[in-house]
């Protein structure tokens, strides 16, 4: 196109501006297009995958997990719906919600014995406990999954990290820095005494006991005064195993 | 550990703070619930009927764990019992206490059942027969204890049952049981 100079020029270029516009969009609607037809493609891929091995899914922990990875890397959750289309195909959000009452269950059945505050691993051991007649077994992870499902649906559930242990709560109780210190430091020998805590934490003694009771008092720890040297220890059934045998 | 046999205590029984009785009182509710099991299976399977609570009964201390039960927790274990009537204390001062594993209830159907699997109606027996003869071998009547089986008799005699009498020699007591 030549340039024509004044308001003819002006027009020309105009036009060419919008044609060049109309070609870009072009470019763009085509590029989305194509983008739209390749996530079609790889998403029917998926539900291929899925159909093909949604029995394995099912049983296998390991695969399952796999199975989560590969979905989180491209953007998908199978449990973000429990009517959508995953959820239906690979009865995966029945599971978690099945998951998710058992836990329930297990929680309401301890809480006596360890003041609604359980071991991960403990809760874990005792679910397989439950599930070994329909032989689909559960890992951490899958619990991990199930309660924060069950957290949406506010149901007071939480997991705390103590230390290296993770610990499921059940209870509105609200634990507070000090008490997580003491939970961490019981986790050694499943016990610890006013005198220990004074002394590895700097604590003083109006600040020990306070900590200690709060704890008995919330049904987490249990005193324990029969050792021979006359020291009451403060017992955590949390850090251990206490209710499977 | 060597105290309990074979027997295979429950997972709470090792783990010290079951020794101490709980202040809190939920917290002590589940206990009381624990050891009152315990006790009964205890006592059950090892046939156990009377229980000294200032005696070495090895259910009270744990050596393994170097614990062992205060004289209270004791007293408040077995006074659980007798609140669900599973026990019965045999004296005012609470040393002895009658352990019901079978309430006299269970323990007068189990004597009923003996006499019809033996085809004893309308025979005699002697009391000491009923829980060492030959025919009570293999039932739990067997090596039962001697009160416990006088109470669920007498009760089975008030319900026309069977009749007691005395027998020839001065502790042997017999019973006649109904057609």
């Amino acid at each position: 196109m030549r340039r024509r100079p004044g308001i003819g020029g002006l027009q020309t270029a105009a036009a060419t501006r919008d044609q060049y516009r109309l070609v870009g969009e072009n470019v763009a609607r085509i590029k989305t297009d194509l983008m739209k037809e390749q996530l079609a493609t790889f998403r029917s891929q998926l539900e291929d995958f899925a159909r093909k091995h949604k029995n394995d899914i099912r049983k296998n922990p390991t695969f399952r997990s796999q199975f989560h990875e590969m979905c989180a890397k491209v953007g998908v959750d199978p449990l973000a719906s429990n009517k959508g289309f995953w959820a239906e195909l690979l009865g995966i959000g029945d599971f978690y919600y099945e998951l998710g009452v058992q836990i329930v269950d297990i929680c309401l059945a301890t809480r006596s014995l360890n003041g609604g505050l359980i071991n991960l691993q403990e809760l874990c051991n005792l679910l397989c406990q439950k599930r070994k007649a329909a032989r689909e077994s559960v890992t951490e992870d899958d619990c991990l999954r199930a309660i924060s499902k069950l957290k949406v649906l506010g149901s007071g559930f939480e997991v705390i990290s103590v230390g290296k242990k993770k610990l499921v709560r059940s209870v509105p109780t609200e634990l507070n820095k000090d008490h997580n210190e003491i939970l961490d430091m019981a986790q050694g020998q499943g016990y610890v005494t006013v005198e220990e805590v004074k002394r590895r934490l700097s604590w003083s003694s109006g600040r020990a006991i306070d900590a200690l009771e709060t704890l008995l008092e919330e049904g987490l720890a249990m005193i324990d005064d029969g050792h021979k040297d006359g020291k009451r220890r403060y017992w955590f059934p949390c850090v251990s195993f206490v209710t499977t045998s | 550990m060597q105290k309990l046999g074979d027997f295979k205590p429950p997972h709470f029984f090792n783990y010290p703070p079951y020794f101490t009785l709980q202040p809190l009182k939920d917290t002590q509710q589940k206990q009381v619930q624990l050891w009152k099991e315990l006790i009964l299976d205890y006592c059950r399977t090892q046939k156990i009927f009377v229980i000294g609570l200032e005696d070495d009964f090895p259910l009270f201390s744990n050596s393994a764990i170097e614990r062992s039960l205060s004289h209270e927790a004791r007293d408040i274990f077995l006074s659980g019992l007798v609140s669900d009537g599973r026990a019965e204390w045999m004296d005012k001062g609470h040393k002895k206490c009658l352990i019901l594993w079978l309430r006299i209830q269970d323990w007068a159907d189990c004597i009923l059942r003996f006499v019809k699997d033996n085809g004893l109606e309308d025979s005699v027996m002697t009391v000491e027969e009923i829980r060492s003869g030959i025919e009570s071998q293999g039932t739990e009547l067997h090596g039962m204890d001697r009160t416990v089986l006088m109470r669920a008799l007498r009760m089975l005699e008030q319900k026309g049952k069977l009749a007691m009498f005395k027998g020839s020699s001065a502790d042997d007591e017999g019973v006649k049981f109904s057609a």
